[in-house]
Parts: structure tokens; C-alpha cells; sequence
């Protein structure tokens, strides 16, 4: 039994812990400056024209980038005296799904509250809820990048294991820890979605909120 | 009588032909011939004399050295110290003038020479063949680094087969980078070497590599040596002392053989042995230059005494012309010139074209795979078994919990455990994982758009296949939805070493210039990708709902 349990310590809780936040902390900002950023753009798109097209062009950009390519070409291009930390490049390649994803729902919110139905237009509340804990597991990506969060501290002791069982075991605490927080954010945002009724999102709409599922950004 | 005399003479001979031929003799001949000439008036005033007489005009010479290398050159307030300081100290002393140190980095090394800021540069700097068209090497060399492996004294690595498939941390740019990668290691990219030893305490690295002469400070450190060891080295670098390469003839004939006679005399080694760096090296070129074929005034240009420099010049592409000739074009229309590395050296150009084509199998096989498992497990999950239902449902779940990065980890290990890693197998495992996440996603999204049908159906002979394919027809937008995540998911399997083009591209970077044009053609060729993929995607889709509008 030893041999398939890791030496797990209170220091590996703690570290994993503390990773963790690291990761909320990364979606949290990436939240706010994809709020930041998504605002003018509904506001382009809702006027039309010119502006609203190329408002359009560039969300549609934002949609089709890799989150993991974002983060290598910040971490590469970006010039050394920006001096970014690894977790705020994490956040920052995080924020054109953020600005995307929360300008598609702000442009069917103002829709929806114009035709009228207040109740379906506050379910972009819920939706940036739901991005957020997207953006949690898609932080998982700065262990790439040397970014010390909660998966990061995972795969550094799966590294020293002894043997597949130990791994698997190290592991299953990932799923465990990551899933906990994933699931529970996602029943609160189900029930407060069937308080505030079912909401009618385009098709396309419903695909990238994840009605029956929850298509997790997956960097 | 007169054969004695013959054979004295003889012999004296011999012996005056011997003393002519050692470095001393030669050695001490060209001191005496630079001094003379820097005490014969107006000799100090004429242009283009050697720098060997100005040094002596000047009663010292001027030294470029590294201020925070430790062990090697160090400053601290006005007193420097360290190996090279003490080379430094050896050769002023032989040539019996002062020192004037300056601080010299590795960007200001060889602009030092140039601007005739500095006679003699002796800080860290590997003798390659590219720098030998800069500045003027001397030989034989002082020292030779080789770059090492540190990591957790737990941690067994014996050789390169240990590290395959492991992450490294390395610096961008060091010229070893090149052969971690030809032996399937993955790269972790830091901009300075100063924050390894920081990020292998800190534990974001577990093995980093690095230059034996940086870490020889780290590892002569007893709280940081109790923790980490030295794995193994590879990738060996002559260090050489170097002048300008005008004006310059005379002190690097006089720095040439002063090295000979250090070596031989043990000076270098003494230094290295005061200041507790390795000192293998200096034990073998000892004995090298006490051999009688390389203790001669010639010994220094003899390929049997001294090492040859690094090559690290790479083969061009046979496009090279036409790319140098694209670039000197944009700078003229922009005022900038682009870096292309992967168009310019046949290496490069190879790790890029295979890194398009794995990043295009990748994206395929990922697409294909989540199409795939988001049948098997709508079928598995609409099944009337439980056996079948409920381990889809649990598997499902875990993989909804699981960020990617983690689901790949750990497909990598179950595909490892199988079999030898290799990148084509990385590639495989990445297809598997990423289809897995996605294609249980939909599957989902299958079985609760087949559960609708058949509630609708109620207890109707509809057969279960045909409401299955009308499921599939339903659940288009979700599947649809998962598939384009697969393929933007796809950069993410460069984390287990699948050989896609960002890590074809990040490996090209750690050893050549030009990481902003490059990752900034790795985010449009992937934004592209991705577009096409929608818009095939949305294709599909469309089929899919027309067949369901047909059933």
C-alpha cells in the first residue's frame, strides 16, 4: 500500500493549495480586463456600421486564438522591460477568449433585454460566471510557462513518484481538487440559470455557453 | 682533441638550438624587443604600432573582465577577484606592467575590442567559430566548460536516456540548447541564468542546464549542494582570452605563449585551484604542454597542442540569398529588419516544415478522435446497460474536472507505461487526450439529445439506431463546439513533447535569434488553422442538421 500512496506532506497540501489560488487569482484577473475589453466591443457591434464590423472581425480573431499560443507569443514577443509576471501573462493570454466570450453574451443580453425579455438578458450573469471557472482550469496552462499553480504543483511531484500507482494516485488528487470547486461553481450556475428561466440563445450561442455541457477553453 | 672539441660544440649547439626554440626563449625575445621600442622617443607617438608597445608606452594594460561571475570574476567595491582576475594578475606580472580592469559583459565583450576600449578580454568567453571572424583568439585556451545537468540528488539521471522526455530548464540562446532537443528534451525558456538556481530551489524546475562554471559557485555552496547535484555534462566549450584583431599581432603572439608556459608551468591550474573551480581540464592540458612536441615556440599553432573552437556554424538553406535579400528589403521599407531563423539555416528549416505537418496530423487525428469517442460514448451513455452507461458517465465526469494540461500528463504516462518514449507516440497520446476531453463532452451532449428523442418516441418501434443517428443530427452544434476546441486545443500538446510547430518553433528560438517574428507567424498560422477548422466545421454541421431534418 506504501508503494502505491506518495509520500504526500502537509507542505504538498500547502503548495497545492496556494497553487490553486494562483489559479483563481489568474481567472480573476483575466475576467476583469476581458470585461474591460468586451464593453466597447458590444458597444461597436451594437451600433453597426464600419465600426461594428470590424468590432465583429476582431472578436471572431479573438474567438479562433489558442489561449497557449497567446501565452508563448506574450511570454516571446513581448519586449523584456514590460517585465509581466508569469502568472499575469497566464491572465493576459487568457483575455481574448474572456473579451469573446463575453462580448458574444453581451450582444445577445442587450438583445434580449430590447425584445423585451429582462429575464433571459441577466443570464449574461451566470455565463461570465461559467467563463470564469473555464478560465480556472484553463490557467492550468501556465505550468507550461514555469507558473507555479495548483497543477504545476501536481506534475512537479508526479516527477519524484515512485511508479505508476503513486502518479495515478497524484493525479486523481488533480481531478479531485480541480473538479470540486468546477462542479460546484457549475450547480450554483444552474440553479441561479433556472431561476432566471432557460435562456433563447442562438444555436451557435448555446454551443459556446455550454447548455447540456460545458465545452472547457481549452487553451 | 679535436673530436671532443667537435662534440662540445655540437652539443652546445644543440642545446643554444633548443633554448631558441622553447615559448620562454621566444617569449622573453619579443618582451625585450616591445620594450625597446616603447623607450625609443617618439615611437609611443606613431600611428599603427602594435599594441604589445602601447602597453608598454602606457605602463599598463587594460583588461575587460566580468564583474558578477563568481568564482571566475567578481567586484566587490574596488577588489576584484576570481579566477580570471587572477590570470589577469599573472600575465600584467610576466609583462611587468599595471592593470587596468573594466567591466565587461557578455553583449560587450567583443564591441570592447573593437572600439579599442580594452587590449585583452578575459571573461567567460567560449571560443567559437563564429566569433573567430570577430576578434582574435588566443591559443591555447585558459579553461573549457562543458554545460551541466543539475536536479534533485534523489533524482537519478544518468545519461541522455534518462532525460529524454523530461522538461529542462535552460536559457534562451545557449548554444547547447540545440543538442537537448535532438535528444527529445522538452525546454523551459528563462531570459537569464542568474534565476535557474532560484527556480530550482523555488521547485518550478526540476532540472536545469547550464553553463559547470555558472553553477561552480551554486555547488561549492553546502545548503544548496546538500539539495541539488550535478547529473552529467555534454556540450564542451574552449574559453579563450582574446584581442582585437588589428593592431594586435605582436600581444597575441606574447599572450599566445604566455598561456603555453602557464599551462606547462601550472599557473593556470594554480589560479583554478586557489579560486575552487573544476580543474580537470587545466590537469590534462598540464600535461599536454609539457610534452616535448607542444613546449616550443611553435607549440600554440600546432593542431596536436591546442583545440580547435566550437563549430557552430550551422548549413544554410538553399533559399538563404533569397531570404537575406527579403529581409534587407523590408528593412529598407520599414526600417527594421525581420529575423526568420527557421528560413535561414538547413536545421531549422527542417524542424519547422515538420512541425507544420505534425501540427496538421495533430490537428487532424484530434478532430477525428473527438468525432470518434464523442460516438463511442453517446452510444455507451444511451445504452440501456449500466455497465456500460455508468462507467461512460464517470469518465466523463473526471474529464470534465480535469484541466487538459493534467488529462495529457496523464495520458502521456499511460501511453509511456506501454511503450518507450517517442515523439511520434507523444503525438499519438495528445490525439487520444485531446479527443477524450472533447468527444466526452459531446458524446454527453449525444445521449441527452437521444434521451429527448426517445422520451418524445415514448413507446413507439422506432428502432435505437435511427434515433441514435438523429441524436447525432440534434446534438451538431455541441459536437461542432468540441471539435473546434480540439483543434484550438492542439498547441497545448507541445507540453508532452509531441513535435507540433510551437514546439518546433520554441526549440528553434532557444538556439537562434528573432523569437518575436517567429511566435508571431506561430500565432497567425494557428489563429488561421483554427478559422478554417470552424468554417469546415460549420460545413459539417450543416450536413449533419440537413441528414436530421431528412430522418
Amino acid at each position: 500500500m506504501s508503494q502505491i500512496l506518495p509520500n504526500l506532506t502537509p507542505e504538498f497540501f500547502r503548495l497545492l493549495l496556494s497553487g490553486m489560488a494562483v489559479n483563481f487569482e489568474i481567472a480573476a484577473i483575466a475576467l476583469l480586463l476581458g470585461v474591460a475589453l468586451a464593453v466597447p466591443l458590444v458597444l461597436l457591434r451594437l451600433g453597426g456600421g464600419i465600426p461594428g464590423r470590424l468590432a465583429s472581425l476582431l472578436v471572431g480573431l479573438m474567438r479562433a486564438a489558442p489561449t497557449f499560443v497567446v501565452m508563448f507569443f506574450l511570454l516571446n514577443a513581448l519586449p523584456r522591460g514590460i517585465g509581466l509576471s508569469g502568472a499575469m501573462i497566464v491572465a493576459v493570454a487568457l483575455v481574448p477568449y474572456a473579451a469573446s466570450y463575453i462580448a458574444d453574451s453581451g450582444v445577445d443580453a442587450v438583445r434580449q433585454l430590447r425584445a423585451g425579455s429582462r429575464q433571459a438578458g441577466l443570464l449574461i450573469l451566470p455565463n461570465i460566471a461559467r467563463s470564469f471557472f473555464v478560465m480556472v482550469m484553463s490557467s492550468s496552462a501556465g505550468a507550461a510557462i514555469g507558473v507555479r499553480e495548483g497543477i504545476a504543483v501536481i506534475l512537479r511531484e508526479a516527477e519524484q513518484a515512485h511508479g505508476l500507482g503513486q502518479i495515478l494516485v497524484l493525479f486523481a488528487i488533480g481531478v479531485i481538487c480541480f473538479g470540486i470547486p468546477l462542479q460546484v461553481g457549475f450547480a450554483i450556475i444552474r440553479a441561479i440559470q433556472a431561476r432566471l428561466g432557460r435562456p433563447s440563445l442562438p444555436e451557435e450561442e448555446a454551443a459556446l455557453t455550454g447548455e447540456a455541457t460545458v465545452p472547457i477553453e481549452q487553451t | 682533441m679535436r673530436a671532443a672539441v667537435l662534440v662540445v660544440a655540437l652539443a652546445l649547439a644543440t642545446g643554444s638550438a633548443w633554448a631558441d626554440a622553447s615559448p620562454d626563449a621566444a617569449l622573453a625575445g619579443l618582451l625585450d624587443e616591445a620594450r625597446d621600442a616603447a623607450s625609443t622617443p617618439g615611437t609611443c607617438a606613431q600611428p599603427g604600432i602594435d599594441r604589445l608597445v602601447k602597453i608598454y608606452c602606457a605602463g599598463r594594460i587594460r583588461i575587460g573582465a566580468r564583474e558578477y561571475y563568481p568564482l571566475f570574476g567578481t567586484k566587490n567595491g574596488d577588489v576584484w577577484t576570481g579566477y580570471e582576475i587572477d590570470v589577469a594578475r599573472d600575465i600584467a606580472k610576466k609583462l611587468g606592467v599595471n592593470i587596468e580592469f573594466s567591466k565587461a559583459k557578455a553583449a560587450t565583450r567583443i564591441p570592447m575590442l573593437a572600439d579599442d576600449n580594452v587590449d585583452l578580454i578575459i571573461a567567460t568567453m567560449g571560443h567559437n567559430t563564429e566569433r573567430d571572424s570577430q576578434v582574435l583568439f588566443i591559443r591555447p585556451h585558459y579553461y573549457q566548460s562543458e554545460t551541466i545537468v543539475v536536479g534533485p540528488r534523489g533524482l537519478v539521471i544518468r545519461g541522455w536516456d534518462d532525460l529524454r522526455g523530461r522538461t529542462v530548464c535552460v536559457t534562451v540562446g545557449n548554444g547547447s540548447n540545440a543538442e537537448l532537443v535532438a535528444h527529445g528534451v522538452r525546454l523551459l525558456l528563462f531570459g537569464e541564468a542568474e534565476t535557474l538556481p532560484d527556480r530550482l530551489s523555488d521547485e518550478t524546475c526540476l532540472l536545469v542546464a547550464q553553463d559547470d562554471s555558472f553553477f561552480a559557485y551554486y555547488l561549492a555552496n553546502p545548503e544548496f549542494s546538500a539539495r541539488f547535484d550535478d547529473k552529467f555534462g555534454f556540450a564542451q566549450v574552449p574559453w579563450g582570452m582574446a584581442v582585437a584583431r588589428t593592431g594586435s599581432d605582436e600581444l597575441a603572439r606574447a599572450l599566445d605563449l604566455m598561456s603555453e608556459i602557464f599551462h606547462r608551468d601550472g599557473v593556470f591550474l594554480a589560479a583554478a585551484r586557489a579560486n575552487h573551480i573544476a580543474t580537470a581540464f587545466l590537469v590534462r592540458q598540464q600535461e599536454v604542454w609539457n610534452r616535448p612536441a607542444c613546449n616550443t615556440d611553435t607549440g600554440s599553432s600546432n593542431p596536436a597542442c591546442v583545440l580547435p573552437p566550437l563549430n557552430i556554424v550551422q548549413q544554410p538553406t538553399p533559399f538563404a540569398p533569397e531570404v537575406a535579400a527579403f529581409k534587407r528589403w523590408v528593412a529598407l521599407l520599414t526600417g527594421s529588419q525581420p529575423s526568420l531563423p527557421m528560413l535561414e539555416t538547413a536545421p531549422a528549416w527542417s524542424l519547422f516544415l515538420s512541425g507544420i505537418v505534425n501540427s496538421l496530423l495533430l490537428i487532424g487525428g484530434a478532430l477525428a478522435a473527438t468525432l470518434g469517442f464523442a460516438l463511442l460514448f453517446g452510444a455507451m451513455m444511451a445504452s440501456g446497460t449500466r455497465l456500460l452507461r455508468w462507467p461512460a458517465r464517470a469518465i466523463t465526469a473526471a474529464l470534465q474536472s480535469s484541466p487538459i494540461l493534467l488529462t495529457l500528463a496523464m495520458t502521456s504516462v499511460f501511453v509511456h507505461a506501454i511503450a518507450p518514449y517517442s515523439s511520434g507516440l507523444a503525438l499519438i497520446a495528445s490525439i487520444v487526450a485531446l479527443g477524450l476531453s472533447n468527444g466526452s463532452n459531446a458524446g454527453q451532449a449525444i445521449a441527452e439529445a437521444y434521451l429527448t428523442f426517445h422520451a418524445e418516441a415514448g413507446a413507439s418501434a422506432t428502432p435505437a439506431s435511427a434515433l441514435f443517428l438523429r441524436a447525432v443530427s440534434r446534438a451538431a452544434t455541441q459536437i461542432v463546439a468540441f471539435l473546434i476546441n480540439a483543434a484550438k486545443g492542439t498547441p497545448i500538446a507541445s507540453f508532452i513533447g509531441a513535435p507540433e510547430l510551437l514546439s518546433a518553433l520554441t526549440d528553434i528560438t532557444s538556439f537562434s535569434s528573432g523569437r518575436g517574428t517567429t511566435y508571431t507567424l506561430l500565432l497567425v498560422f494557428y489563429t488561421g488553422v483554427v478559422i478554417l477548422v470552424v468554417w469546415l466545421c460549420h460545413r459539417f454541421q450543416a450536413l449533419l442538421e440537413r441528414r436530421g431534418a431528412v430522418a
